[in-house]
């Protein structure tokens, strides 16, 4: 597909709205990154979610995006909370992957000698990969109920934790006001039952990792981040309960969504099969949906307790003298009722962000009191042989991308590619070599998440500092990893 | 007829997922060879034992969506039930009964299965079921 781009700024393209497209579609990119784009299907889809039911402001795109399924991933798209649709594909399976940050008072030295049996540890404690399970004991459906309804709380209140205020330290306090666990199926229960604690696979990993620069220090100082310092990363989300949430409601969805009318009919992909939010199916997903995403915040709740356990064991130490807490939490897949203002006023609108965190802006009453001065914690997983960062929320988010902004480097391979380039190499003992211990389930997790498989994830924040959407607070270099 | 893995398929390039293309002569073919492509990435392509039947049955649909609903079963009960597809013979597949399927089933190993893709879902987006030349062909792509 051949695309007349419009260019708005230094990293700001338009794709200019044509045929049956709502609004147009604006993407937050370089030169560089456009140029790869064009080969990939991403463009298309940003052109694809431009034509959903009650679509507001424009479909964007952040620097990180790639081609997904019905939406892309590193896409942002807000429809209208009265008159717009819910697109379960525009959440994703994974419903609240995201993303959290421990930090510690730990400093890098501290760590040298043990760093092997820390890994060893947090390998032990915090199952990965498929079948993985029983990270604690199996919940019954009532368990789960108040899981669901309680979220990063839930786990908090039985003792995984860092400390005293990891809920409070969470993207809506961790857990979603909306969930109704009565609409989550027996299925998808089933398939839940035993994952709360584990890690899951793919991209999603654990990280002890260092804090070795920092760019803004008012905000690094706001956050608790000292360069040297040990910091935890943990990206996971919903597991199997939530992508079978997913996977339900586009089932029934893909069979009806054309009978809601002509919109809905003329969409371009059945992966982006959608329901008005005021439908009793697309109301049913809501619920579920909000569900899962407090179950995938008390998932990513109680493996903070289970690694904080595991480095204060490796290190022979109680766990109060880590010096532990949470930064904060994000979710990168999610589609929540949220304030913005739009063609100057202000409007309540569903944001959906596939691949995209949220990043409010100082000041906003919806960041939590310890970080208002500065906007909110915005947490950027990179690969796991380079560097993560942190950033903050600002301003021009608010005005320009619905308070979104990237949510990691965004793929440059695809699985098979990676894999032969992985071809005779042995990816571990090349992070080895640079001081980067990684234990993973197996050798093909090595092979397709290789840095090389990934951008560099500091040409997407630069490109999101420089469009003015978030701005660089610190950089985390990774030193043990687990993965599945 | 009952087919066995190894089949022939195609991996598809997808960047940040996994697909399969497989081929066959008749639309039964194709879809046990969808089925049989899945188990493959699931193991790694690692060997597995034989064990029981197994019996799945989906609802009518367009071929894609049948195929899809298969596949998803598949993965229910790979992350429910333990287990996957060692051989698969089509009993019937068409746009007004659905699907119903014998396959017989081997233990999901975490160890020997170690290099297989952790798929979370069966994605509707390009999926294609049809008719090409004289045979078949049915392309999925995997959420990973």
């Amino acid at each position: 597909m051949t695309l007349a781009l419009r260019k708005l700024s230094r990293f700001v393209w338009e794709i200019p709205r044509e045929g049956k497209m709502r609004v147009a579609g604006r993407l937050y990119v370089s030169e560089s990154q456009l140029a790869a784009l064009r080969a990939d299907q991403a463009l298309e889809q940003v052109v694809n979610v431009a034509h959903l039911p009650g679509i507001v402001g424009a479909s964007l795109a952040m620097p990180d995006i790639h081609w997904g399924y019905g939406f892309p991933i590193g896409g942002v798209a807000a429809v209208d909370a009265e008159s717009g649709a819910v697109s379960p594909g525009g959440v994703g399976y994974d419903i609240n992957c995201g993303c959290r940050v421990i930090t510690t008072q730990l400093h890098v030295d501290d760590l040298r000698n043990h760093l092997h049996a820390i890994v060893a540890k947090l390998f032990a404690a915090i199952p990965t990969g498929m079948g993985a399970g029983r990270a604690i004991p199996r919940l019954s459906p009532r368990e789960l109920g108040e899981l669901m309804t309680r979220g990063a709380d839930w786990a908090v209140a039985r003792g995984y934790g860092a400390g005293p205020d990891d809920a409070a330290h969470c993207e809506e306090s961790g857990r979603l006001p909306g969930a109704e666990p009565d609409w989550v199926s027996q299925r998808a229960l089933e398939r839940g039952a035993d994952q709360v604690g584990t890690l899951g696979s793919g991209n999603h990993f654990l990280e002890v990792q260092q804090v070795t620069e920092i760019y803004d220090p008012e905000a690094a100082a706001a956050f608790g981040l000292r360069t040297g310092e040990i910091t935890l990363m943990i990206h996971s989300g919903s597991r199997g309960l939530g992508h079978q949430v997913c996977d339900e409601t586009l089932h029934e969805l893909s069979r009806v969504y054309a009978r809601f009318g002509a919109d809905y009919a003329a969409l371009p992909d059945r992966q982006l099969a959608c329901a008005p939010i005021g439908s009793e199916l697309g109301q049913r997903y809501l619920g579920a949906m909000q569900a899962a995403a407090s179950f995938a915040w008390a998932n990513r709740q109680v493996m903070t307790g289970l690694a904080v356990r595991a480095v204060a064991e490796a290190l022979g130490l109680p766990e109060t003298e880590l010096g532990a807490r949470v930064l904060y939490d994000v979710c990168h897949n999610i589609a929540k009722f949220e304030e913005h203002v739009v063609d100057g006023q202000l409007r309540r609108v569903l944001v959906h962000r596939k691949g995209a965190t949220r990043a409010f802006g100082p000041g906003d009453p919806r960041v939590p009191e310890a970080y208002r001065d500065v906007g909110q914690p915005v947490l950027i997983p990179g690969d796991m042989g380079r560097y993560s960062f942190v950033l903050a929320g600002s301003t021009g988010a608010m005005t320009e991308t619905f308070g979104s902004s990237c949510h990691g480097a965004g793929r440059l391979l695809s699985r098979t590619a990676a894999l032969k380039r992985a071809r005779g190499r042995h990816i571990e003992r090349e992070l080895a070599a640079r001081g980067i211990e990684v234990l993973a389930k197996g050798p093909r997790t090595l092979g397709e998440e290789m840095s090389e498989a990934y951008k560099d994830v500091e040409d997407v924040v630069d490109v999101i500092a420089g469009a003015g959407i978030s701005r660089k607070v610190a950089k985390l270099v990774p030193l043990g990893v687990i993965k599945g | 007829m009952r087919l066995r893995r190894p089949v022939p398929y195609e991996e598809l390039d997808h960047t940040a997922d996994a697909g399969v293309i497989v081929h066959g002569r008749c639309k039964e073919e194709a879809l046990a060879r969808l089925v049989l492509a899945y188990a493959d990435l699931v193991t790694g392509g690692a060997p597995v034992a034989t064990g029981a039947d197994r019996v799945v049955e989906v609802a009518p649909g367009d071929l894609a969506a049948v195929a899809v609903d298969v596949l998803r079963e598949l993965l229910f009960r790979l992350e429910t039930e333990r287990w996957v597809p060692e051989s698969c013979e089509v009993v019937h597949f068409d746009p007004q009964r659905g699907a119903r399927l014998v396959i017989g089933s081997a233990p999901y190993d975490p160890v020997a299965h170690a290099d297989g893709l952790v798929l979370k879902a069966v994605t509707l987006h390009a999926a294609r079921f049809e008719p090409e030349g004289s045979g078949w062909v049915a392309a999925i792509v995997f959420d990973v």
